[in-house]
């Protein structure tokens, strides 16, 4: 098991950011189902470090995406703690953006117009927004699509869109919830490498659930297990590599093995081994 | 190009067919020259209804009515079903009433119209502007309604502001639904229209119809039957590529 959290050198970057600093603690979910509580989260405790790409995987059903609709703000009935640099998370906020697995992309906006919308209610002056909205085209390498429909573009261009709507208000957390889930094996492998690019250059803090054990671990600096019924973390891997990483890394598909055995193993709760809030801090 | 000329004729084809036999049961005696005119006879007919300007004075009586009764109706299914999807309490209190009252065969409600408000212009009016209601405040209802939530997730997670929530986000996702209610209601008012004029009217294509059986001129009837089919189809295929035009956004 590589199940001992240690410190961990900044993977890729000595230039650490110094802002999106992610707690989570006792965090825990209730959905009310014809009057009883049914627990999705159960306390949650993870600390993330600024500029840290944190992989989430799990079963479905265990909870990964309702976590990521608490951490954006879209669902504040919780109970627990989130802090995004000790500020207590009540709502929304220009400072986490998320990239769902549809698009959601307005089909009557051009690209352009559509990541554009997510600088109507910032900070930016109305005339910066058009080169920075210009240059998060680029960033996903869609220059030349500016004034294209969503119908017009590809799946993994239409994803490489969002994620540029998602970055284009410079969050200082980006919060990923499958990004990529819709798309086929090769384009899929094809936005992977993108997204490692993009967030080497932009080194916000990033939270992604995936239900690809593969894809968790080739982009994430850690990988938190997820074990359902309710929510909760089973384990935490360390994925000491830098960036970028060579997919055909040995260290990958061994805890890829690793990984896959957990999650697919006989579930047996009696010897499900609950690892407490190991964190490297 | 040529593709669209096959459509075209193709389209066509089943229409003269249908002229060219009603010719041949008229030519061949099938039925009394009195009863079926033949095709020839009632395109005279209408040549004559329109120099002598009968029929577009009777046309104009029954486009206005269509305007106001439809312009009417449409704006009030517009607000209803605005209102009816976005207050619980408005939804709670006419939903139910809505919903029975749309059942209601518009021509149903002719007779107590009449009572109330006469055979006058209000009468015909009204009439229309029910029948584009209910159509349009439904298509409105569900097109509000419809508006998926992952789209207004995204307006709240980059905050977007109320106006331009609604301008950017909320007109358009209800454009599509709300122009094909529009088109059902319009199409509907006009059949209405056609069959209320048929009921009471001094005038009106529809009353042009009803003169015409009275004195047992057929071929000004069937003039009517046509004029009204073209009108209706003009006025659909009219709305239609409004539609067209302005979602050209969806899957081209």
């Amino acid at each position: 098991m590589t199940a001992q959290p240690r410190i961990q050198p900044q993977s890729a970057a000595t230039d650490a950011p110094a802002s999106g600093a992610l707690t989570l603690s006792a965090l825990s979910k209730r959905f009310a189902i014809e009057g009883r509580a049914l627990p999705v989260l159960d306390g949650i405790d993870l600390s993330v470090r600024p500029g840290e790409f944190v992989s989430i995987v799990g079963a479905s059903g265990c909870g990964k995406s309702t976590l990521l609709r608490l951490i954006v703000g879209l669902d504040t009935d919780y109970s627990g703690e989130i802090r995004l640099d000790g500020k207590r998370i009540t709502g929304t906020s220009l400072d986490r953006g998320i990239v769902f697995q549809d698009h959601r992309l307005f089909p009557w906006m051009t690209l352009e117009e559509n990541i554009g919308l997510a600088l109507l209610n910032s900070e930016i002056p109305k005339e910066q927004r058009a080169r920075i909205v210009c240059e998060h085209i680029a960033l996903v390498n869609l220059t030349g699509f500016e004034k294209a429909y969503p119908h017009q573009l590809s799946g993994g261009m239409a994803q490489r869109a969002a994620i540029a709507r998602a970055l284009v208000t410079e969050p200082t957390l980006l919060l990923l919830d499958e990004p990529l889930g819709a798309l086929d094996a090769l384009t899929r492998v094809h936005v992977q490498t993108e997204l490692q690019r993009i967030w080497m250059r932009q080194r916000s803090t990033v939270l992604m659930v995936t239900h690809d054990v593969e894809e968790a671990l080739y982009l994430g600096d850690r990988v938190i297990v997820m074990a359902p019924n309710p929510g909760r973390i089973r384990r935490i891997v360390d994925v000491d590599l830098p960036h970028p990483r060579d997919r055909s890394s040995p260290v990958l598909h061994r805890l890829r093995d690793e990984i896959l055995a957990e999650l697919t193993g006989a579930p047996d709760p009696e010897n499900l081994v609950r690892f407490p809030a190991q964190e490297p801090r | 190009m040529s593709a669209r000329v096959i459509a075209f004729g193709t389209a066509l084809l089943p229409p003269l067919l249908l002229v060219g036999a009603w010719q041949i049961a008229s030519s061949t005696g099938l039925f009394p020259p009195q009863i079926l005119v033949s095709p020839a006879d009632v395109a005279g007919t209408i040549a004559e209804l329109v120099r002598n300007g009968e029929l577009g004075s009777h046309l104009g009586d029954s486009l206005f009515r269509l305007f106001w009764g439809f312009g009417i109706g449409a704006l009030a299914g517009l607000a209803f079903g605005t209102a009816l999807a976005l207050s619980r309490l408005f939804e709670a209190l006419f939903q139910p009433l809505f919903q029975a009252a749309r059942q209601v065969p518009i021509l149903a409600f002719i007779p107590m119209l009449v009572l109330l408000l006469g055979i006058e212009e209000g009468f015909k009016i009204t009439v229309v502007a029910v029948a584009a209601f209910f159509p349009v405040a439904l298509a409105t209802f569900d097109g509000v309604r419809g508006i998926p939530k992952g789209w207004l997730e995204v307006a709240r997670v980059y905050r977007t502001p109320f106006p331009s929530l609604l301008v950017r986000i909320l007109i358009p996702a209800t454009v599509p639904p709300v122009l094909t209610g529009l088109r059902l209601g319009l199409t509907r008012a006009w059949l209405v229209l056609v069959a209320a004029e048929l009921l009471a009217a001094d005038n009106g294509i529809g009353q042009m119809m009803e003169m015409g059986r009275q004195l047992f001129r057929i071929d000004v009837v069937l003039a009517g039957v046509i004029v009204s089919g073209l009108i209706g189809f003009a006025l659909d295929r009219g709305v239609k590529l409004f539609e067209r035009r302005y979602t050209r956004w969806r899957v081209a």
